[in-house]
């Protein structure tokens, strides 16, 4: 028995891992795309920094007065290039700002410096110039307004120290705060929303992680199952002198391990994409998570991976049990699909808001959903919250051995050779644009 | 004498196709046994069942004494069934799928080598054995799986079709094997074809069905005689007919 396993193990790790499409998704994917998404991030932030550097604006003044004169040379001094228009057209003004690729517009009205002067609201009209959604454009859209609002600071400051000469700092910022977090009922002299970065940047990547593992485990199981068929040895193993809980046990274990190979090259390439763009805020931070109690303990670790384990099962017991309907292999991984949604949404919801704090009936939802207890385990460093982990656990092993129990059954009985879906509805629809020309 | 299958009044039902519809038939120990008849006949379903493979509706067979419903595991560690449609592992070799399957049945290393050596030979593929599966012809895929059911000495070999797919010289050495397994290891040997040439030659005993019923039963001689033919094609027309 325990031979006959090991026998099935093997045959399934090497067939699983000599299959060039597999490599390709293991190796390509993680450790190639993963680094060219990050080469493309740091691009883009790079050129967005450029760019804020670059900032030409067109200026329409109509004042000619001296407070007007002012922000134009503020502007100046903050490397700016300002690009005087003539007065006369508004439409040609703004076609001349898109035709010369300029930033924005700035439309100072004639009584500028003179409600500024009197006290009274002054106005000025922004034009920015919409040219796509990428991470340049949205910043330089955004730095006209930042540029106005350290002038209008300054223009304040003046005011204040008029009235208040000698301390005009103080009358504008009058109370300092300092921060201070308590975690676990210890006081700690970190602000919180460093913290929660931290705890943000070290959690986010643990459930697209863990979701990958378990999609990819998925896909490997169905993927096993439906190849026996596809290439038609289903029937020579099925009357082989094995146990049929022991065919499957050695599909599972071997898409396991397969998966796990596969899980380290995308942390790894995973790992490298985070980095190269926000793997910088705990060294500045310079807080010693393992001192404050943040960092994960022993116990955490175990609970996160006994979930994960049983969480991995269960994936895959179902994926089986799905892909025993499917004639190929196709017809196997769409099946398993949509699957992948019970996946997805976990991931989401833990990525960005707190599973408490949503409606009643959506956080049941979630949590019948057996997939996102490892995800929730994965906080438990955090939160310290090991019940909540441990009832996860109890919960997927009891959901993973009802589908293990079925999934052997099927293996058992006649149906894994009857039944056939066929996607009928699915090929037609493939076939059409092909039958068009 | 105890029979090597005993398959009494056999019917199995698909949603609503009977494809097997009262069969009886009874293979004796050492006896090559051909199964003939039209497609759709129903040959491979009863296969099936002597395989454990499938269930029958209703109806019992007995594979070396043992029932195929409750004794089915018993029955997979003493047969080897070579499917009508069958496939090896693409991505394994030529060896390391024999070497796969001999270990479910085999313990010892020594004799799982010299099986493996067994199934070389019968195959005839020689060095090709070391490549990959999927860069074999479906002939040489063929040769593969029936050295593979043979190679163990099972007490029943179930071969759906086994030449077909394979050239001439080729099914004739795969035919010589059978008979030698069958002569000198005491294996017995439930088979189809649709190949009269072949049946006549090799088996000891052939069932005619048609539409899941027996319809002529006894050696080729006995049953060239019945109808009056000079081959079993012959046979065949004058007993199925058309229609
Ligand atoms: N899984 C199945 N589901 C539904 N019907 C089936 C199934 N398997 C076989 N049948 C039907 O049972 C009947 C007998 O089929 P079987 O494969 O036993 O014929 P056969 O004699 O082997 O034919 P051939 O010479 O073409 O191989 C056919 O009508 C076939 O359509
Ligand atoms: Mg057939």
């Amino acid at each position: 028995m325990v031979k006959d396993l090991f026998n099935i193990i093997v045959k399934e790790v090497k067939e699983l891992v000599r299959d060039p499409t597999l490599i390709l998704g293991m190796i390509i994917v993680p450790l190639i795309l993963f680094p060219l998404m990050g080469f493309a991030m740091q691009t883009s932030m790079k050129t967005a920094e450029e760019s804020m550097r670059n900032i030409s604006i067109a200026v329409i003044d109509l004042d000619k007065g001296s407070v007007a004169e002012n922000l134009t040379n503020f502007l100046i001094t903050l490397n700016v290039r300002i690009v005087e228009v003539d007065d006369s057209n508004l439409t040609e003004a703004v076609n001349y700002v898109q035709q010369s690729n300029l930033t924005g517009l700035i439309v100072i009205p004639s009584d500028f410096s003179n409600n500024i002067t009197e006290g009274s609201k002054a106005e000025l009209d922004v034009y920015t110039v919409f040219r796509g959604g990428g991470i340049a454009e949205s910043t330089s859209s955004s730095a006209i307004s930042a540029l106005l609002e350290t002038f209008e600071e300054r223009l304040v400051f003046q005011k204040i120290g008029e009235k208040f000469p000698e301390d005009p700092e103080t009358v504008l910022d009058p109370i300092k705060t300092s921060e201070k977090s308590i975690i676990k009922g210890k006081s700690v002299d970190v602000n919180p929303g460093v913290l929660f970065g931290l705890m943000m940047s070290q959690s986010i990547g643990m459930p697209i992680g863990i979701m990958m593992l378990l999609m990819f485990a998925m896909q490997l199981a169905a993927t096993s199952v439906a190849s026996e068929k596809e290439e038609k040895t289903l029937e020579t193993l099925l009357t082989l002198p094995i146990n049929r809980f022991t065919i499957l046990a050695g599909k599972l274990t071997g898409s396991i391990i397969v998966a796990v190979m596969g899980a380290i090259a995308y942390i790894v390439g995973f790992n490298y994409y985070m980095s190269s763009f926000m793997g910088v805020i705990p060294a500045e931070t310079g807080v010693d998570l393992a001192a404050i109690g943040f960092a994960p303990t022993p116990i955490s670790y175990l609970l996160l991976g006994i979930s994960l384990f049983v969480s991995l099962i269960s994936a895959l017991a179902l994926a089986v049990s799905i892909s025993i309907f499917a004639e190929d292999v196709k017809g196997a991984q769409a099946l398993v699909g949509p699957l992948s949604m019970l996946l997805i949404f976990p991931m989401i919801f833990m990525m960005f808001t707190d599973i408490y704090a949503l409606p009643f009936p959506l956080m049941i939802v979630l949590f019948a959903i057996p997939f996102t207890h490892p995800m929730l385990a994965s906080k438990v460093a955090f939160t310290g919250d090991y019940l909540t982990a441990v009832i996860g656990i109890v919960y997927v092993s009891i959901f993973t051995i009802a589908v293990l129990y079925i999934a052997a059954r099927l293996f058992g009985t006649e149906k894994i050779l009857t039944a056939k879906l066929k996607f009928k509805w699915l090929r037609r629809r493939r076939r059409m644009p092909a039958e068009e020309p | 004498m105890n029979l090597a299958i005993e398959a009494e009044s056999v019917v199995k039902i698909f949603g609503s196709i009977h494809a097997l519809d009262g069969l009886s038939f009874y293979v004796k120990p050492r006896e090559i046994f051909g199964l003939i008849g039209p497609n759709g006949a129903g040959k491979t379903t009863a296969l099936r069942i002597v395989s454990t493979l499938l269930k029958p509706t209703s109806g019992s067979v007995k594979v070396l004494g043992r029932d195929v419903v409750n004794q089915a595991s018993e029955i997979r560690g003493l047969i080897s069934y070579l499917p009508e449609e069958a496939g090896a592992y693409k991505n394994l070799s030529g060896y390391e799928y024999l070497e796969f399957m001999a270990k479910f049945t085999i313990e010892d290393k020594q004799l799982i080598r010299e099986t493996v050596e067994a199934a070389a030979k019968i195959s005839g593929l020689e060095e090709r054995l070391k490549d990959k599966v999927k860069t074999y012809s479906k002939g040489m895929k063929r040769r593969l799986l029936v050295a593979r059911a043979l190679m163990t000495k099972p007490k029943l070999a179930v071969l759906d079709e086994p030449t077909s797919g394979l050239d001439v010289l080729h099914s004739v050495h795969v035919r010589g094997i059978i008979k030698q397994y069958v002569e000198k290891e005491g294996v017995t040997v439930l088979l189809s074809s649709h190949n009269m040439l072949e049946v006549e030659h090799l088996c000891d005993k052939v069932a005619l069905i048609n539409k899941g019923k027996m319809v002529a039963e006894g050696s080729p001689a006995e049953l060239k005689k019945e109808a009056n033919a000079s081959n079993l094609e012959e046979v065949f027309a004058k007993v199925v007919g058309f229609g």
